[in-house]
């Protein structure tokens, strides 16, 4: 069944007075369940097109339908993580989780057991108490993570959130995302300029073309999980996708080059 | 490290007395335009014996507490819908910053015309001069939330009294408290001031009243009373509370 269905999205920006197109007519339909990966250079426009899916911005034309039916404000069946985590500083670990729920107006014990849940699953626990300063940046990521998670979204989007990261920590969550996408059967939107993180993470990688942005191909990943990040089976994959990439990054350069 | 510190500031303190002291031991000046320390401090004790000190005291803060509670209210809403509605803040935020500018005893005489010799009009002069320091630090608090904030709570489907009261009041608390700070200090140059002018009770009062008598042992040692209330305020209220903030929204 298709959960999320993006027709024939574009953006343009204003550029210094100039429009610039930056997504071309994008199609993307992810099934429910499916782990869904948009992997393309810096600059691509993918981070917009989540922020489309998620209703933060407005395409000019195109529409997103969740479920079948159309979207245009943001809300709580579409959750983000954000690559900077963006958690609320004043907030306790816990009540930073609990802040959607509480949003919401769900009772304060109904909010402790659902917290409870993804706390454990996030293995916080023990943090539950502590102020975002005294985390690290990946423990602040497993914070994000939860605090998307426990709005119990149709669709949980997820832009650079490893990015920021340190080689160990991100192999880590890797791995834990992907027992957490069992677990929750979840419908995840993966963004990522890693073509490791992708081939790791996604049942699809769909490989954005540099801007004005357009679906440049699609890879189906079949192998099977949990996949680590050292498994040297994945280079395979890595490198039909770098392949298709590697022009993408020339284009691109070439391009400042002209600017 | 601290105790360093404050070594060094009981001998500066003491140093100043020391050379008051010594000033005052050549002569140079009548007893009436220049006392001795010793002067000061009996003219403190007299006024702590009959009461008029802490009577002065309280009435001052009181005024205070009134006025700068009414200024961050009133401050910090206008802050809000000048941050949030683009319109007021062409308008409405160009007055302010206007009003801004006047010096807190330039309100004396409005207050005087509107509501006579009372508290009322020298509370009136302390929310006039401190209320604008806290609409602009609300304004640029607001201004300044990081956006992935506003993006996160929107994504979570927040309300937008929830989006100001939820996330970008507490979002801006840095700002505020630095507002809060500027308009104590502009609150209490503002009761002073008013109190001097209108001579209506408090510690600006008493300070006229060591003029009138030309007592100038008592203006000092109320000028005294009023620096040291200043420091106490300041230090163990608001930088306390400014650090402690600091360090939690990992500004420091």
């Amino acid at each position: 069944m298709t959960k999320l269905e993006a027709k024939n999205i574009v953006k343009h920006f204003d550029h210094n007075g100039n429009q610039v197109l930056a997504l071309d007519g994008i199609n993307l339909k992810v099934d429910e369940g499916d782990f869904v990966c948009i992997v393309g250079p810096s600059g691509c426009g993918k981070s917009t097109f989540l922020n489309i899916i998620a209703g933060l911005e407005k395409p000019n034309s195109g529409e997103v339908l969740l479920n079948g039916k159309a979207i245009s404000t943001p809300g709580p069946d579409r959750t983000m993580v954000f690559q900077e985590g963006a958690l609320f500083p004043w907030l306790k670990v816990i009540d930073n989780v609990e802040f959607g729920l509480k949003m919401a107006g769900i009772p304060k014990d109904e909010r402790a057991q659902i917290s409870q849940r993804y706390l454990d699953m996030m293995q916080l626990t023990k943090f539950a108490n502590s102020y975002t300063y005294q985390l690290s940046t990946g423990m602040k990521q497993r914070v994000a993570i939860a605090r998307a998670l426990v709005m119990d979204p149709e669709i949980l989007l997820m832009d650079e959130p490893f990015a920021a990261l340190d080689a160990q920590t991100r192999d880590l969550l890797l791995v834990e995302l992907q027992l957490i996408w069992e677990r929750t059967k979840k419908t995840i939107l993966f963004v990522t300029h890693s073509i490791a993180e992708s081939v790791i993470l996604g049942n699809r990688v769909v490989v954005f073309k540099n801007r004005p942005s357009k679906i440049k191909k699609e890879f189906v990943i079949n192998y099977r999980r949990p996949r680590l990040a050292e498994d040297q089976n994945l280079i395979k994959y890595q490198q039909d996708i770098l392949a298709e990439l590697r022009t993408e990054v020339k284009a691109q350069i070439k391009g400042e080059f002209e600017e | 490290m601290k105790g360093k510190i404050t070594a060094k500031r009981i001998a500066f303190y003491a140093g100043i007395v020391v050379v008051w002291q010594i000033v005052f031991s050549l002569n140079i000046w009548t007893e009436n335009i220049f006392p001795s320390p010793i002067q000061v401090v009996e003219d403190l004790a007299y006024g702590a014996a009959d009461g008029s000190l802490f009577f002065g005291i309280a009435t001052s803060m009181w005024r205070l507490i009134v006025g700068l509670g009414i200024s961050i209210a009133a401050g910090i809403t206008l802050g809000i819908f000048m941050a949030r509605i683009e319109s007021v803040n062409q308008t409405i935020g160009s007055l302010v910053l206007g009003l801004q500018s006047i010096p807190s005893v330039a309100w004396v005489p409005m207050a005087f015309l509107w509501f006579g010799l009372s508290d009322a009009g020298i509370i009136f002069v302390t929310v006039a001069s401190s209320m604008f320091a806290v609409t602009i630090n609300t304004y640029s608090g607001m201004k300044n939330v990081p956006p992935s904030y506003i993006a996160a709570a929107r994504n979570m489907g927040v309300s937008e009294a929830q989006l100001i009261t939820n996330v970008m009041l507490p979002a801006a608390f840095p700002h505020l408290i630095s507002g809060f700070r500027q308009g104590w200090a502009f609150a209490w140059r503002g009761v002073i001031g008013a109190e001097i002018i209108f001579s209506f009770l408090g510690l600006g009062f008493l300070l006229n009243v060591g003029r009138e008598l030309n007592d100038i042992s008592q203006v000092i040692a109320i000028m005294l009373v009023i620096m040291i209330i200043g420091i106490l305020i300041d230090g163990f209220i608001f930088k306390k509370i400014e650090r402690k903030v600091m360090s939690r929204w990992g500004l420091a």
